[in-house]
């Protein structure tokens, strides 16, 4: 299945909102095993925000191998790889310290229930 | 009455918008009909704009109102305020005209398309900026990560509040942003962890890749980092000032101060060079054939 970005973002994959909507659109289809490609052509800008949302949380749940696999960029423009790349790396860290992270949401659960 | 004195781009002016705007801040609220006076200003860069843009809206969001002397203006000032947009915000003169200044913005929310128009055609897209389309949208990008930051962490009630201008001589392009929220260190130490933080440390940490305060399951935190990288490779300058702190970002490195005035709020100021040669963007690109994940 191929996604139209530009459809999504327009012009500018910038923010979180419209990341969550093209994650929402692709995770079901890459757990289930399907291949998917992002199509970007026509989107010009890109912030950091919107990768987040759309592909860095996708490593929540798959794995690097599997995403290589499954999941196809095209027509991304060298900026927009550079950022996504940084957002990947990013991802990658934040999602394999597993424990880390347990230990963070703990911690801010606490907090929440101080109040 | 406020008095508005000079306003250029130096940290010393802005130290002095930052005292008005703690002196008003300290108003009862049944003191805040404030009247601005131009008389002492003879010329008043794109953060004084940006700046006096917001200080009226943060008057009248605590019931207070604010009632500009126009008739105070300098015929320079008073002509650039007419041609970027900012007396026809505050109700007095015709619509703004598409002159060489760069429009005065007041956004409630992000929106990515008008942000990301207003920084590739309004600020970049002047004829002023000697770069190809391909790097215009490059530098939009990075810069939109500073009102990302500002709508995501700032907590801003009023809203967010811009305004640029290009320095022809210097070569240079500048942009301010600046939100009246509770500022970066703030958000830094609501995590427990960082709490005990000092405004150095807290915005140190702010800077760093991978850190953010939002804890929500979702790897963030490359904004600040992503912009400071960008600024320091590209021979720019960016300027953060938040509650009592102060970060400088340019050839001489990254310095984070204490300042002895408090603003609780964040103003960001940008500047880039004009001339596509001072840019390296190139390098960073992985290649093509390299596994994105």
């Amino acid at each position: 299945m191929s996604y139209k970005i530009y459809e999504i973002t327009g012009e500018y994959a910038t923010d979180a909102d419209s990341g969550q909507q093209v994650y929402d659109l692709i995770h079901a289809a890459l757990l289930a095993g399907n291949s998917v490609e992002l199509d970007f052509s026509g989107v010009n800008v890109f912030a950091s925000a919107f990768f987040n949302f759309a592909i860095g949380q996708l490593l929540k749940d798959l794995s690097p191998d599997k995403l290589n696999e499954l999941l196809k960029v095209v027509e991304l423009s060298s900026n927009g790889r550079s950022i996504l790349k940084r957002v990947i790396d990013n991802a990658k860290h934040y999602y394999s310290d597993a424990q880390y992270q347990k230990a963070v949401d703990t911690v801010m659960e606490e907090y929440a229930a101080s109040f | 009455m406020l008095c508005l004195d000079t306003i250029s781009d130096r940290p010393g002016h802005f130290d002095k918008l930052f005292r008005t705007c703690h002196a008003i801040a300290q108003l009862p609220e049944d003191c805040l009909d404030i009247t601005i006076d131009f008389h002492d200003c003879k010329f008043l860069g794109h953060t004084g704009v940006a700046f006096l843009g917001g200080l009226a809206h943060l008057i009248q969001a605590r019931g207070g109102q604010v009632n500009f002397n126009w008739d105070s203006l300098c015929p320079n000032i008073r002509m650039n305020l007419a041609q970027n947009g900012f007396l026809h915000h505050f109700g007095y003169g015709s619509s703004p005209w598409d002159g060489n200044s760069i429009p005065y913005r007041c956004d409630l929310q992000h929106d990515a398309t008008a942000l990301g128009d207003y920084l590739r055609y309004k600020w970049l897209g002047k004829g002023w900026v000697n770069i190809s389309s391909g790097l215009q949208a490059a530098i939009a990008g990075r810069v939109s990560e500073i009102y990302l930051n500002a709508f995501d962490h700032s907590q801003s009630e009023i809203g967010v509040f811009s305004c640029g201008q290009h320095y022809p001589s210097l070569g240079m392009l500048h942009l301010t942003v600046i939100d009246f929220g509770i500022g970066l260190p703030t958000s830094v130490r609501s995590l427990p962890q960082n709490a005990s933080f000092t405004t150095e440390e807290a915005l140190f940490w702010a800077f760093q890749s991978g850190n953010t305060t939002k804890q929500n399951d979702i790897s963030r935190g490359l904004g600040l980092n992503l912009l400071q990288e960008f600024v320091t490779k590209n021979h720019g300058n960016l300027m953060v000032f938040s509650s009592n702190g102060y970060v400088a970002i340019d050839d001489n490195g990254v310095r984070y101060e204490n300042k002895d005035i408090n603003f609780s709020g964040t103003l960001v100021n940008i500047a880039l060079r004009c001339d596509e040669q001072y840019y390296c963007l190139a390098s960073e690109v992985p290649p093509i054939e390299e596994p994105l994940f």
